[in-house]
């Protein structure tokens, strides 16, 4: 009958079972029982190597470098006060800092408790060198994450630290999970899946002096994939150079095929600092200075675009053929509106539309916007980018915002007509990134090709080259040669806004912009612009916070271009 | 014959739960992670569960075949009802409180299960049912309709996580189907149908749960973690060799190498403290137990009966011997307790309500 079939099974299970202790405990028993004796099986995590970071030609821009933590392992310890008494004078800390920290962060006896980080080379032998009478002291090779170039480009790469403990938790009891080293931000953090690894670890035997008697298991540590980025460590040498201790960004792209040449936002911070001992300090300063070194300017700062929205406007004006190329406006100085006055900075006197753009003059935008009115205005601005992601390959990147009647209805707000003379200008709630208008200005120059600006070349073996994605901006005949001829006058043109750019042997052309910022601060400076006669075509954009005036943005636009000509890079 | 049953089944349940508390104390011992407190605890819970157990024997179990079915709702209400709301620990959701009192659904699931597949068996194998249901209608009743009773509640622990005990549910479902007088050829082709598919459940288990399983076939492949306490629980057990260390001076587990000691690692308590001689002892009572419940099954008068006191004694062996193969590594680590003798208030009282089962069964079987 079935029942005795089943009787069989189970007695047989039974049986097995028996069969096994008596193995486990007679057979091997006295091997078991020696390991038991003096606890005998250490375990030695080994830690993973990261992917590496290199810049287009090869140049390490994030790095791993051998450091030495101080572990102790408590089940081996035989005298716990002398330890910590060697440990606070070898390490300079005090003793019961020390102590408390070593009973918090110990979860068993056999798991060893980093109780310091990333020492020095001459603590480290004097560890070394007396391990022997602490036994439970242990030195711990480790990677650690170190950017040679420090602070330069600092915000492409971003920082790492320490997974969260929360993830640990789910792998419940049993053992020990060496933690992981994950990215926080920038391309570390974008591309954490490729650059992270795998730790692993071994299991010794070790002999009652400790030594290592035989290997009982082994798990090599996977190393994390290097990536290679588009960026150009001399472009980024030289515009962090020239933009300096100024609040602002600067960000080069190539023409063609949008990747990122160049990407510096400044302040800026030292990368290293979240992960070297020496520098641990700063970080804390980091968090709470009020120049916000760690916000990524050019793609998280926020601001009003100024004249150089004039551009959509423009082209705004001629695709709808409200007005052409020969369309005149009369500046006095000022345009009426009730009895306001909104101002221009000169009076220009009377402009066709090129003039008006190499002059950049308020007036004749005015009336081209009050022509369009905001729901066109909009429209063009959401064509071009404004408002929305790049989706360039950082995290945290800004959408912005274009003001439109719509969303004044859902506040409850009216739209005034001022408001579409603010807006013709690039003020009033208008708020881009220096980013969204480098693309903008990218797109102009490639007459409608929208290119995705990224920052990624290979990842281990493999070209990225199917993340470019294009899409057209398609606009009447003729739009975008006339804006291009504007852009171009700017610079070639003596009376041009960004004349002081007209460089020997080079074509530039581009769009100032001096947009207000708060009452009692300076304006914020813009220009963007692309050239196209070295033997890399560029985009790029120069923005300085608060910098007072355009005229200062094109004075670094020209020196950061003549020194890329003189280092033979352009 | 019967008395003696009877007697047997009392004496060897209070002897493995007297050897589970002294196991108990000596775990809970030098702990740093759980009190003495919990010592104390099992020891009151073991009191009211053999007053309950004798309370349960003179019960008579038809009384549980009319139950059944409302059971088994409730027992889906309660298992839904702690995937929603219930208390997290060590990453899971097993706990419920109620009343200010917390247990696990997960172990009442186990017992309300059994009653309503013994239910569902006993009915549906009526002589009526051989000759006039067609083929597919016969499979639908004997194989994919409880198929289906148990996918539910396994599903729902299995979101809990809690793999072992989901796994557990499928055991008993086999067992008991097979019991149930299905034909062999079904019972074949649902055993092919199961280690065909289950490779496809490999992508339902959670990173941890994989590696558990990983573990287990090659400890190399996670030294520091589970792969660690493998060799630990095995090296407890191992150095006890013939005679044990001695009560309260196991190295192993006093000097904390086994976090777990006190629930899912019981027995390696045992092993390293009481050597062999332990070991064996246990698994020898619970042989007696499984013994028993065996004669009971061809002797009780009804299927409903033999179907529930097989459910019980799959229960109850699955149970062991998975432990203890954990503990020794020759299964992986899927966190079932062992019964009567882990640290655990809802698994002690239904094991222990199992064992009055067991007894109330022995009363009504037929006397030769």
């Amino acid at each position: 009958m079935r029942i005795k079939i089943l009787r069989i099974i189970i007695y047989s299970a039974i049986l097995l079972v028996g069969i096994n202790l008596f193995y486990i405990q007679i057979i091997r028993g006295q091997r078991y029982f020696n390991l038991s004796v003096h606890n005998r099986i250490r375990i030695v995590p080994l830690k993973e190597r990261r992917g590496r970071i290199y810049d287009r030609n090869g140049v390490i821009l994030a790095d791993n470098r051998l450091s030495f933590d101080i572990t102790v392992i408590p089940q081996d310890i035989l005298d716990k006060e002398r330890l910590f008494d060697f440990l606070s004078r070898t390490l300079e800390v005090d003793r019961d800092d020390l102590l408390r920290r070593f009973d918090l962060k110990r979860m068993t006896p056999f798991a060893p408790v980093v109780v310091a980080r990333d020492v020095d080379k001459k603590t480290a032998m004097t560890i070394e060198e007396n391990k022997f009478l602490f036994p439970g002291l242990y030195i711990q090779e480790t990677y650690n994450r170190y950017y040679p170039f420090g602070t330069v480009g600092a915000h492409v790469l971003g920082q790492v630290g320490k997974i969260t403990a929360q993830r640990m938790e789910e792998i419940g009891d049993y053992g020990f999970t060496p933690s992981s080293t994950v990215g926080y931000a920038g391309v570390e953090a974008y591309y954490d899946d490729y650059l992270r690894g795998k730790p692993g670890g071994i299991q010794i035997e070790v002999d009652n002096r400790g030594r290592q008697v035989q290997l009982l298991s082994l798990r090599d540590p996977e190393s994390g994939e290097d990536i290679y980025l588009t960026l150009d460590q001399r472009i980024q040498e030289v515009a962090a150079r020239v933009l300096g201790e100024r609040p602002g960004a600067i960000i080069i792209m190539d023409l063609d095929s949008s990747e990122i040449l160049g990407f510096v936002s400044s302040p800026s911070f030292n990368p290293n600092a979240f992960t070297s001992s020496a520098l641990q300090k700063e970080v804390g300063r980091y968090f709470t200075d009020k120049g916000n070194p760690l916000l990524n300017r050019a793609i998280q700062g926020l601001y009003p675009p100024g004249s150089v929205f004039k551009t959509i406007v423009a082209m705004a004006g001629l695709d709808t053929g409200k007005i052409s190329a020969d369309t005149v406006f009369d500046c006095r100085g000022y345009f009426a509106l009730g009895n306001r006055r909104f101002h221009c900075l000169h009076v220009h006197g009377r402009q066709n539309l090129l003039e008006g753009i190499y002059h950049s003059c308020n007036v004749y935008f005015y009336n081209v916007g009050d022509l369009l009115g905001p729901d066109i205005l909009h429209k063009y601005a959401r064509m071009f980018g404004l408002g929305g992601l790049t989706h360039i390959d950082l995290p945290f990147e800004e959408e912005g915002m274009v003001p439109s009647r719509l969303r004044r209805k859902m506040e409850n707000r009216g739209w005034y007509r001022g408001d579409t003379l603010n807006l013709s200008i690039g003020q009033g709630d208008l708020l881009v990134t220096p980013l969204q208008v480098l693309r903008l200005m990218a797109t102009i120059a490639r007459n409608g090709r929208d290119v995705q600006p990224h920052l990624i070349r290979k990842i281990g073996k493999k070209n990225i080259v199917r993340f470019s994605t294009i899409r057209h901006v398609g606009l009447a005949r003729g739009v975008y040669e006339t804006i291009q001829k504007g852009l171009r006058l700017a610079v070639a043109e003596s009376t041009g806004t960004a004349r002081h750019l007209n460089i020997d042997g080079l074509r530039v052309s581009g769009k100032t912009g001096t947009a207000q910022s708060v009452p009692g601060k300076e304006e914020h400076a813009w220009f963007a612009g692309y050239e196209v006669a070295a033997k890399t075509k560029i985009a790029f954009c120069v923005f300085l916070e608060h910098g007072d005036s355009s005229y200062y943005s094109v004075r670094l636009g020209k020196e950061l271009l003549q020194e890329l000509r003189k280092q033979e890079i352009l | 014959m019967q008395r003696h049953i009877s007697l047997l089944i009392w004496i060897f349940t209070f002897l493995i739960v007297a050897a589970g508390l002294v196991a108990l104390y000596s775990a809970s011992y030098h702990n740093p992670r759980v009190s003495e407190r919990i010592f104390y605890d099992q020891l009151w819970i073991a009191l009211i569960g053999f007053g309950l157990m004798f309370y349960v024997s003179r019960i008579d179990y038809h009384k549980w075949y009319d139950a059944a079915y409302f059971l088994y709702g409730l027992m889906l209400f309660l298992l839904v009802l702690v995937l929603i709301s219930g208390r997290h620990a060590l990453g899971a959701q097993r706990w419920l409180t109620i009343a200010g009192i917390s247990f696990q659904p997960s172990e009442f699931a186990k017992l309300f299960f059994i009653l309503a597949l013994a239910r569902y068996f006993s009915g549906c194998r009526s002589a009526i049912s051989f000759r006039y249901l067609s083929f597919s209608q016969s499979l639908w009743r004997h194989l994919i309709f409880p198929l289906l009773m148990t996918l539910l509640p396994m599903f729902l622990i299995f979101k809990q996580p809690d793999l072992g005990t989901a796994l557990l549910f499928f055991g008993i479902f086999g067992v008991m189907l097979f019991i149930s007088g299905l034909e062999y050829r079904y019972v074949f082709s649902m055993l092919l149908l199961c280690l065909l598919s289950a490779p496809l459940g490999w992508f339902v288990l959670k990173p941890y749960q994989k590696d558990r399983l990983l573990v287990f076939m090659n400890p190399n492949i996670d030294p520091l973690g589970a792969g660690y306490t493998i060799i630990q629980a095995k090296i407890a057990i191992g150095s006890g060799r013939l005679f044990g260390k001695g009560w309260l001076a196991g190295t192993q587990n006093q000097l904390n190498f086994l976090p777990e000691r006190h629930t899912d690692f019981i027995f390696s308590v045992i092993g390293e403290e009481w050597g062999l001689l332990g070991t064996v002892f246990l698994l020898l009572c619970f042989f007696v137990i499984v013994f028993c419940g065996l004669r009971i099954a061809e002797q009780v008068k009804d299927r409903f009966g033999m179907q529930l006191c097989i459910g019980i004694i799959t229960i109850f062996t699955l149970q062991f011997v998975i432990n203890m193969g954990m503990v020794m590594g020759l299964c992986p680590v899927v966190g079932l307790t062992l019964p009567l003798v882990s640290y655990g208030r809802s698994s002690f009282l239904i094991s222990i309500i199992m064992m009055g089962m067991l007894l109330s069964l022995s009363r009504k079987r037929r006397v030769f």
